[in-house]
């Protein structure tokens, strides 16, 4: 029922993000320029949102589970700073060999290959472990930063510029093109992830427990570790990097739905979808013609929700 | 193990295990488990209780020698086939996951694509644990946590349940409760049980014990005839008297280590 709840919720906010903004689009006939915004900058910029906040939300339910961590987000393991600085050598660099697809095929391809190397430095004794994932990850984020700061430091100010938006998240980029694409890896991670959400519910209990219970813990790890590599690696190369949703939307959620993975999946996928609209809409609408990053308005209204959560009962927890 | 009618559901056949290579743990292992067994697993720490109990549920594979599972090889099984004939707690139960007793208890289906005929309310029922269907794992006592893992294993339907050391951070009232509660799902559903433990006095309580030391097999069958001064000296190290009572069968003390100290 509660999952009902939150589709109709998510179904509301999207119209509401679609339909408000500096220029509110009342229902009904529409002019030639409403239709212009609305087909043309607005749905394909809600769409990108709600499929990266989606995949944020998802991805960080199935993180902090195989992690066993509750402060394990998508961006830990280091894929998003490897997706970041291919996306910035790209932008600096000026490539387009892609056309507008150049920047996202770089921040998807940077993400797998980080993915990759995450995966095969977790890799020890037949399998996946969640310490070595986590540690690889945090070393190999550190590297990138870097490498990316340096190449920071020696570009040109345009290159820069567009560069850091980038990285901030930045959904103004959001066009047609570029949303079948993430709607299909956004679908194959969460579907990919949900199928397998009785095994990470034993996999959180830990690897003995998910044996005794009928499973492989380590070809359930690989599987899900697949699933959100992908999630992130489409969430990224959509429009760059959104903190926050990953790492806090799960356990909101948990607050919610409980801890049962069938549920938290897709309840943290609409959440996290429904967030990044919310944040959308405000950072275009609160100092027009600016806009504000939106990972930055998602932070600002999440966090101090989630503290107040925090105080009430204790949410931190996978 | 004694049992000259029941046919045997375990059989460990001349397993041996190794953490390190060329340092064998486990050595040359042998004894069988008969439908229904109530089987303590006695032995000092470090003796081998908790990696024979891995080797029997296919945790650990053995570097040599069978293990059998209702007279089939434990190996060659299917897991999810294999989780609905014997299912494994471990010593260390994560307890801080904000689960609901439900939902932990439910997770027993897992390995059925049709539920089995136990439902999670009925298992709740047998544990005593109906009211608190809804409460969070977190929330509940030590006793009840346990009870909370064994519902689930019930709802597993396994014929074999292996427990490691789950009277560890118990207080005796609910130590006293669990062997209760096993004994009685033993009578109920004729489920066997090996218990890994330390206590020389709850393991009176088995019908039939193994004793463990360095990774050898030396002593099995029942606990009157097994548990003597010899053997409980060269398990743990330590001096005990097995005292006998006439009403109570036999009682091991080991006040003689504390004299000194009393004088």
């Amino acid at each position: 029922m509660r999952i009902f709840i939150l589709v109709f919720v998510a179904l509301f906010i999207f119209c509401c993000a679609l339909f408000l903004g500096p220029q509110i689009i009342a229902p009904g006939p529409l002019s030639t320029i409403e239709r212009e915004i609305l087909f043309s900058i607005r749905l394909p910029r809600v769409l990108v949102a709600m499929l990266m906040g989606m995949a944020l939300g998802a991805s960080g339910a199935v993180l902090q589970g195989i992690l066993r961590n509750p402060l394990a987000d998508p961006y830990i393991l280091g894929i998003s700073s490897g997706a970041s600085l291919t996306a910035a050598l790209g932008i600096i660099g000026g490539m387009s060999f892609l056309g507008s697809f150049t920047v996202p095929v770089l921040a998807f391809v940077g993400a797998l290959v980080t993915g990759g190397i995450v995966g095969m430095m977790g890799w020890k004794r037949g399998g996946l472990w969640p310490e070595r994932l986590l540690l690889a990850g945090v070393g190999l984020s550190f590297l990138f930063s870097a490498l990316l700061m340096l190449m920071m430091s020696i570009s040109t100010d345009e290159g820069l510029r567009r560069a850091m938006l980038w990285i901030f998240g930045d959904l103004s980029m959001s066009e047609w093109s570029r949303i079948p694409w993430g709607l299909a890896f956004v679908v194959i991670g969460i579907v990919l992830s949900a199928t397998r959400a009785r095994a990470l519910n034993a996999l959180i209990l830990g690897d003995e427990f998910a044996h005794s219970l009928g499973f492989s813990p380590q070809r359930e790890r690989f599987i899900l570790f697949v699933s959100v590599g992908l999630l992130t690696a489409a969430s990224v190369s959509l429009g760059g990097m959104i903190g926050f949703i990953g790492l806090l939307i799960p356990h909101i959620m948990r607050f919610f739905m409980g801890s049962d993975s069938r549920m938290l999946i897709p309840a943290s996928a609409l959440g996290g979808g429904s967030l990044l609209c919310i944040a959308d809409l405000v950072s275009r609408s609160v100092l027009p013609p600016m806009e504000l990053p939106a990972g930055v308005v998602t932070a600002i209204i999440g966090a101090p929700y989630f503290l107040y959560l925090l105080r009430k009962k204790d949410v931190l927890s996978i | 193990m004694s049992s000259a009618s029941k046919p045997y559901i375990l059989d460990l056949e001349n397993v041996l295990y190794s953490y390190e290579k060329d340092s064998p743990f486990i050595h040359d292992l042998s004894f069988s488990i008969p439908e229904g067994g109530f089987i303590g697993l006695l032995g000092a720490n470090g003796s081998g209780k908790s990696t024979i109990l891995k080797l029997a549920c296919g945790i650990l594979k053995p570097l040599s020698g069978r293990i059998k599972l209702w007279g089939r090889d434990l190996l060659a099984q299917n897991s999810r086939d294999r989780a609905k004939l014997i299912s494994y707690l471990p010593q260390t139960l994560d307890i801080s996951v904000p689960f609901t007793v439900k939902e932990l208890v439910s997770m027993g289906l897992y390995p059925y694509d049709i539920p089995p005929a136990l439902s999670v309310d009925e298992a709740l029922d047998m544990v005593g644990l109906r009211d608190k269907a809804d409460a969070r794992l977190t929330d509940l006592s030590g006793g009840e946590r346990r009870r909370t893992f064994i519902c689930m294993t019930l709802v597993q339907g396994a014929g074999l349940l292996l427990l490691d050391e789950p009277l560890a951070n118990l207080d005796i009232k609910y130590q006293i409760e669990l062997v209760k509660l096993l004994k009685n799902l033993r009578e109920l559903r004729n489920i066997a049980v090996i218990m890994a433990l330390h206590d020389i006095n709850m393991a009176l309580q088995f019908e039939n014990v193994i004793l463990i030391k360095d990774g050898n097999l030396i002593g099995s069958g029942r606990p009157d005839e097994v548990l003597s001064q010899r053997i409980l000296k060269q398990a743990f190290d330590v001096d005990v008297e097995v005292r006998r009572s006439a009403s109570q069968g036999i009682y091991i003390s080991y006040d003689n280590n504390f004299a000194e100290r009393r004088s």
